[in-house]
């Protein structure tokens, strides 16, 4: 399986990028992950839509070209930051790449809810029909005290974490695997562009 | 009533922002509205600058409003992203919102009107850090908005005209009652004096808070535990702040936020002992926020840029010259990085040295010396180093192995700065001092500590000190208070002859007319201007130790600078004065090299926590027990042996080599034993458990320390230098981490410290001294030459300034 996982977070230090930099190792014999940063992203503006900006085209290839997208996001006031929307609002907008594209959410915080709120926004988000992603249901995995989470070589200290996440992980790759068989199945082609304007 | 509506799109074309048009117009008669952007606003990223003028306004604009009424449409079920962006902005370092009321708005194409994107609005400005007061119902949800409008920007149909006017009277109501929850309440207290305690940096802060029914009379700090200079600070600003604005809503003073945040919750404790609510006082507005206040000008001979060694003793000459000075120092209290040092300066004065016994081991450096093949020895060095070995071998011969004396001279001191700071970089870069520079360095070392004992530095003239990487027995240290022996002396001279020392006031810019240095401008907290007119600028900023993407932007000796690295340094060390000096086209010197400090404390950055002995003392130990290094090599020696070993190692001491720190005291050791920052235990092989190594190879390496220590011959690592042994309980362990400690690179400057332009030509006017400049320990700098070189080439800057500029005056 091939696998990209979008750093929910532009901040210089990131427990999410940890996270995620984590999984990437942890789970080398099961699946090629790619990691990608959302940093420096120009902020979405849909009324200047001309110049695409590179790194999003180069998003949009890597997304299509994915098995399937893991997304870990942060908290940033009861919701996923403006960072990680803007990217989302390019996607949809200029491409269909997460359409019907599997998507594993997860999510680390400071705190102790391990970004709850800011998981359910996104899983709604992910499923407006402008982007149509297919979240997979049911698993969540919140990654609270995300500071302490860690020991210095980046390893989930937590045994009862890494079973939670192997776990989820697991249902992911069944997941992955059957959402796109039925793509293969029944083929349908729209753009986002077209959805927005449906949507006007 | 005064309102702010926020445009939640970010698109020229916004029907969002057509229906607050709308509202602005139709409501004129009972509020006035103004419009904010959400376009052409910066991403927020956590980690950027928080204070950009646009955030600071609209920051401004929502704090003075009565209520804010945001329009918002709707992208991918949620609130646009350049609307979560300010709210974001809004939220994290400055927090408009915090009680404001709020009415939700929103238009779309579709039927929806944006339906989702408001409840998911509703649960952001819940959120704890923005906190704003949504008003509940009242749903204004326009759908199909391309149709609701006329050609004047009316909404056409009148039954939503009517619901929007419900919806708006509403808020009016809304907005007058949550304003009332926001008035300012009042203390009641029961008057008396309470005494509690306040954690400062050191500990406990012990102090007394006096009320009278409504109001806190006085603060009573006592300051004895704390430590000298930065926090003298907060004692007298913080406790003024809250007494004169009767708020607890004051902000840290700069370089000292653990103490000035331990009396803030002193106080607030107090409040509650004297049953109050110190969360009234907490709400309530800063004490010092006040409009923009208009510059002030000053006009003097001499302007001096930081206050720490090297400013003050230019300032100090400049008056001894007979003329006007101007100090400005960026942080509240003068001592920059001065302040900070054990304080031992180097300064070869053979008379005193000699009545000293030598050491085991010194004899064996000296022989060192003569062994170096005089083909590895720099031309400008040459004559120097063969006269020295002329002095050794003299040296040598007279002494007999009964009595030997210390031995030194400042030929001896040039040496040892120019061999010490010769180094390569990983580019395969050469440096070594520059020799003129180091031959004033040597030269005046002595005549630099007789100037300060003039000024009023006592010095302790029962020991020559010894500090981390000084290879040499040379330091002259002060009999009392480290590095604030030499500030307090310094400052009171500069006060007592008219000289000026403004604080809080970081120079942002030279004033450069013509090509010409002409004076300085400054901007203090409260945004106020200070321009400082004057014939010379002297920058004694100091180096960038403290600031991480200057030193991983110039780094050429170093594998790698971590993003987290600590520093012994102030806070106030960001580079300021090598950016001032390039703003004038100066010339920098060997930036690449910079020096860590390798026994620093692994989570503070700074020096004088645990035991601090001389070297000879020094068993370092790893992360498994066992030795790494010769603990008598220099700092970058020690420094990379200890970066290989993970970084993280223990300084081993018994209570004899306790009694050698020059840095503590029991009541301080016991406190930190209590803590968990030093380990101490009556046996080895439980001190071994205190710090997590084998109990067997604890005692295997002490155990071969101290035959080493007796035999005099070390031959695992090499260290040549003994004093103590590790043999008497109670046992410690400091644990020790490399730290960034000092920027060897700098502007490039002449003996008379001006500043060289990369034309090669000096920049008139501009003088540069101390950490500032480079070129003088090149690669690496000795333990004890920092000092010696602030006040030396301190005191040249201030005579320079005042021949060359002012003579003719």
């Amino acid at each position: 399986m091939n696998y990209l996982a979008i750093v929910g977070s532009n901040a210089d230090k990131s427990t999410n990028r940890m996270l995620l930099k984590y999984m990437q190792k942890h789970f080398e014999k099961q699946a090629n992950i790619e990691i990608c940063e959302i940093k420096n992203f120009p902020v979405f503006d849909e009324s200047d839509i001309t110049n695409v900006p590179e790194p999003i085209k180069k998003m949009v290839e890597s997304i299509s070209s994915s098995d399937g997208v893991i997304i870990s996001t942060p908290e940033y006031d009861h919701s996923i930051p403006a960072a990680l929307k803007s990217v989302l609002e390019w996607l949809s907008y200029v491409s269909e790449s997460l359409y019907k594209k599997p998507v594993m959410i997860t999510g680390a915080s400071h705190g102790s809810l391990g970004s709850s709120r800011a998981q359910n926004h996104l899983r709604q988000i992910l499923d407006s029909p402008e982007i149509s992603a297919r979240v997979m249901p049911s698993s969540e995995f919140l990654l609270g005290h995300s500071l302490l989470a860690f020991d210095d070589n980046g390893y989930l200290s937590d045994a009862n974490k890494v079973k939670e996440l192997e776990n989820d992980f697991s249902q992911f790759l069944q997941f992955s695997d059957e959402v796109n068989q039925l793509m293969k199945k029944h083929p349908v082609k729209r753009t986002g562009h077209q959805l927005w304007e449906l949507n006007k | 009533m005064k309102l702010i509506g926020i445009v939640g799109s970010n698109a020229k074309k916004s029907y969002n922002r057509t229906l607050l048009e709308f509202i602005k117009k139709h409501f004129s008669d009972s509020a006035t509205i103004e419009l904010l952007e959400v376009r052409n606003l910066p991403l927020f990223n956590e980690s950027a600058k928080q204070d950009i003028p646009v955030i600071m306004e609209y920051n401004k604009k929502i704090q003075d409003a009565d209520g804010v009424i945001i329009a918002t449409p709707e992208h991918n079920h949620s609130i646009t992203s350049s609307l979560k962006s300010l709210i974001e902005w809004l939220s994290n370092d400055v927090h408009p919102f915090n009680g404001k009321p709020v009415m939700i708005v929103g238009a779309s194409y579709d039927v929806q009107g944006s339906s989702r994107a408001q409840l998911h609005l509703r649960q952001i400005l819940d959120a704890p850090g923005v906190n704003a007061q949504v008003m509940p119902g009242h749903e204004f949800l326009l759908g199909q908005a391309q149709n609701a409008f006329d050609s004047e920007g009316n909404i056409k149909d009148s039954g939503t005209i009517d619901f929007l006017e419900s919806c708006f009277k509403a808020f009016i109501r809304f907005t007058n009652v949550i304003n009332l929850l926001n008035e300012p309440e009042d203390l009641e207290v029961t008057p008396g004096k309470y005494d509690v305690t306040a954690i400062g940096h050191n500990g406990k802060i012990p102090m007394s808070v006096e009320f009278s029914e409504d109001r806190i009379e006085n603060i009573d700090i006592d300051t004895s535990g704390e430590t000298k200079g930065i926090a003298d600070t907060v004692f007298t600003r913080i406790p003024d702040e809250i007494v004169n604005g009767q708020t607890l809503n004051v902000d840290a003073v700069s370089g000292a936020s653990i103490t000035s945040n331990g009396v803030i919750e002193g106080v607030a404790n107090a409040v509650k002992l004297a049953g109050g609510d110190p969360d009234i006082l907490k709400r309530r507005p800063k004490a010092n926020e006040t409009e923009k206040i208009e510059p002030k000008e000053y006009s003097t001979d001499v302007v001096v840029i930081g206050g720490g060694g090297a400013g003050l003793s230019a300032a100090a000459t400049v008056l001894q010259e007979g003329k006007n000075v101007i100090l400005l120092e960026k942080f509240p209290a003068v001592g920059g990085n001065t302040i900070r040092t054990g304080g031992p300066m180097n300064a070869a004065d053979p008379s005193w040295q000699n009545k000293f016994d030598a050491i085991p081991g010194e004899k064996t450096t000296l022989q060192g010396i003569l062994e170096i093949d005089e083909v590895k020895i720099d031309k400008d060095y040459l004559p120097d180093f063969i006269l020295l070995k002329k002095q050794i071998t003299k040296y040598l011969d007279e002494t007999t192995d009964e009595k030997e004396f210390l031995f030194d001279s400042s030929l001896f001191h040039r040496i040892q700065t120019y061999l010490g700071g010769k180094r390569v970089d990983l580019k395969g870069n050469e440096i070594f001092g520059k020799y003129d520079l180091v031959k004033v360095l040597t030269d005046d070392a002595l005549d630099s500590v007789k100037w300060l004992e003039k000024i009023g530095v006592e010095f302790d003239n029962s020991e020559v000190a010894m500090p981390v990487g000084a290879k040499w027995r040379r330091g002259h240290k002060p009999l009392k208070n480290q590095g604030y022996a030499y500030i307090s002396a310094l400052r009171d001279f500069v006060n007592n002859n008219n000289g000026q020392i403004i604080t809080d006031a970081p120079v942002k810019k030279l004033i450069i007319e013509n090509g010409e240095v002409k004076g300085v401008i400054s901007r203090n907290s409260n945004n106020q201007e200070i321009i400082v007119h004057a014939s010379s600028v002297i920058l004694a900023s100091g180096g960038f130790g403290a600031n991480t993407k200057m030193l991983q932007k110039y780094n050429t000796y170093w594998d790698k600078i971590d993003d987290d690295i600590k520093t012994s340094n102030s806070p106030a060390i960001t580079g300021d004065g090598i950016r001032l000096g390039e703003s004038a086209g100066a010339e920098l010197v060997g930036m690449g090299f910079t020096q860590m400090m390798p026994v620093s404390d692994p989570n503070t950055g700074e020096l004088f926590s645990g035991l601090q002995v001389p070297p000879a003392n020094f068993v370092m130990v790893n992360q498994e027990g066992r030795r790494f290094v010769n603990e008598y090599e220099g700092r970058d020696v020690l420094s990379k042996a200890a970066i290989e070993n993970g970084g993280l190692f223990y300084l081993i001491a018994d209570d004899n080599i306790k009694a050698t720190a020059y840095n503590t005291n029991q009541e301080k050791i016991d406190a930190q034993v209590e803590a968990g920052t030093l380990f101490k235990s009556d046996s080895i092989e439980g001190l071994a458990a205190e710090i997590k190594v084998d109990p067997s190879i604890l005692r295997e390496t002490i155990d071969k320390y101290n035959s080493y220590v007796e035999s005099g011959n070390d031959p695992e690592f090499g260290k040549n230098v003994f004093d103590l042994k590790v043999v008497k309980p109670p046992f410690y362990a400091t644990p020790r981490k490399p730290a960034m400690h000092h920027t060897m690179g700098g502007l490039k400057i002449d003996t008379k410290t001006h500043v060289i332009g990369k034309s090669g030509k000096i920049i008139p006017h501009l003088f540069a001294a101390g950490e500032v400049a480079g070129g003088i320990h090149a690669g690496n700098r000795l333990g004890g030459n920092s000092l010696t070189d602030i006040f030396t080439f301190g005191r040249i800057a201030g005579k320079t300034a005042v021949s060359e500029n002012l003579q003719e005056k």
